[in-house]
């Protein structure tokens, strides 16, 4: 029974690794530093997927080399009540899984799409996922995202939002990286999209986002409960903001709450802009047991110069308030080379101890490129 | 102001033996599906090299392979998480391996 087979062995680095896959969310390091909110850039009030006619000025204004950041680089003009955009990502690098290996792999490859007008229209984000293991090819074809939204000021950011379909909550920062502890482990994982209905609000001073969901009852989900999520978020003067977040899930098997506080600070001199998180999670376990846990995570974002933009980031997450020693810390590093308005290169590291580093530590060194359609 | 923060680190970081229950439903949800049921790696939507953790019926179909009921040392699952250090990219709590350990060798209830 000791004898691992060996392909178990031979594709270890490939899945540690395809639990660091992303998909392009949105890049909230450009909130307060550059813009106010989310909507300011994408149609989405989520933010991520396609970008709103501010958003591809931005992506223009801010690479290195310039050009044309709309779709195809405007070779292919889509009537007005359609816009298409896409994003496709992959990385390589190393991991230390207890000996540094070499690994190479996909990360996101999906399309977007919205059609409708008069501030109706149908989202759709469809793409590749990964294959499942003795499963039907078809498998990997599916959207993660398709849902019908109402907005109350088409050409314009602000105003009431309601969408309705399949959707990720909004909950607390949205920051890109899904390893990211508060994403991980704090009610925001990649894949956690559900089927449900959101009334949110966006304004120039504070956003609110109140979404109720139900898990995906077809396709195999991350999510597995049913519950609702809250955030809202208060901007104090142009520079800085506080929010606090609120999310149930709950299943037959598990039921979990977060609650949390978030909070950006622009420093305008430094270029520098601070973001923060941090939670309080309950998970009760239906047949017998509970365990609080506690999740954080700031990140500091220095913009080098246009186009280049520096990320450290430190996490805590303490995965049983009751056991002594069962937590882990990181050190995120990332450098963002935004080359042209649709190329994006990403060398992103973390280093992470468990138990101060009295536990087996972890750690990874990724090149990531990203294109968008 | 020592005591508040030895106070705070005690509530924050955890200063009490590990006494949470040893049972299948439990480790299931709060080990092993956190660990590994990332939706890349083993969970229902990918379920790679055939295990997911992700929901008590897979956790279970997946154990009833890895585990030999009271024989932690023996068990693949533990090898696994051992030898190759599973999860290889957050690698799993000294605490856990012993719960997981603890759960086979109590006759893995609940299996």
């Amino acid at each position: 029974m000791r004898t691992i087979p060996i392909i178990f062995l031979t594709g270890l680095a490939g899945l540690a690794l395809a639990g660091l896959a992303r998909v392009a969310h949105a890049y909230p390091q450009y909130q307060l530093s550059r813009d106010q909110a989310c909507t300011s850039c994408h149609l989405s009030p989520a933010g991520g997927g396609l970008l709103a006619e501010n958003g591809i000025a931005v992506a223009e204004s801010t690479a290195t080399y310039n050009g044309s950041g709309a779709f195809f680089y405007g070779a292919f003009e889509p009537p007005s009540w359609l816009q298409l955009g896409g994003d496709v990502i992959a990385a390589a690098g190393a991991v230390d899984s207890g000996k540094l290996g070499a690994a190479a792999f996909p990360m996101q490859a999906e399309a977007y799409a919205s059609a409708g007008g008069h501030g109706f229209t149908l989202e759709v984000t469809g793409g590749l996922r990964r294959p499942l293991d003795g499963g039907s090819p078809l498998h990997v074809a599916w959207s993660r995202e398709h849902y019908l939204m109402w907005r109350q000021n088409p050409t314009s950011p602000f105003g009431l939002y309601v969408r309705a379909g399949r959707f990720m909550p909004v909950f607390g920062l949205r920051l890109a990286e899904h390893v990211v502890y508060t994403q991980r482990y704090g009610g925001m994982p990649l894949y956690g999209e559900a089927y449900g209905t959101a009334v949110e609000y966006v304004a120039s001073s504070f956003e609110v986002h109140a979404t109720g969901f139900v898990h995906d009852p077809i396709a195999s989900a991350v999510e597995h409960g049913d519950g609702g999520a809250l955030y809202a978020e208060a901007r104090i003067g142009p520079h800085a903001a506080l929010g606090v977040e609120g999310k149930y899930s709950g299943s037959s098997e598990v039921h979990t709450t977060y609650g949390g506080v978030t909070g950006k600070l622009f420093l305008e001199g430094a270029d520098l802009l601070f973001q923060a998180e941090a939670e309080v999670i309950h998970q009760k376990v239906m047949a017998g047991g509970s365990a609080n846990q506690l999740a954080g995570y700031v990140m500091g974002t220095h913009t080098i110069t246009d186009g280049w933009l520096l990320d450290v980031g430190v996490g805590h997450f303490t995965q049983d308030t009751s056991v002594a020693g069962l937590y882990r810390d990181c050190v995120d590093v990332g450098v963002h080379w935004f080359t042209t308005p649709h190329v994006e290169l990403l060398l992103t590291a973390r280093l992470e101890l468990l138990d101060k580093g009295s536990g087996p530590n972890g750690g990874y060194a990724l090149a990531q490129l990203h294109y968008r359609l | 102001m020592t005591a508040i923060a030895v106070s705070l680190c005690s509530v924050a970081c955890g200063t009490t033996p590990d006494d949470r229950p040893a049972t299948f439903e439990f480790v299931s949800l709060e080990v092993l599906a956190p660990a590994c049921a990332t939706v890349a790696c083993h969970s229902s939507s990918t379920n790679a090299r055939g295990f997911a953790f992700d929901t008590l019926p897979a956790s279970r179909q997946a154990l009833r392979s890895l585990v030999i009921v009271g024989n932690a040392q023996a068990s693949q699952l533990i090898d696994v998480i051992k030898r190759n250090r599973m999860p290889p990219d957050e690698p799993m709590a000294d605490q856990d391996v012993a719960l997981l350990e603890a759960w086979i060798n109590n006759g893995a209830p609940g299996l």
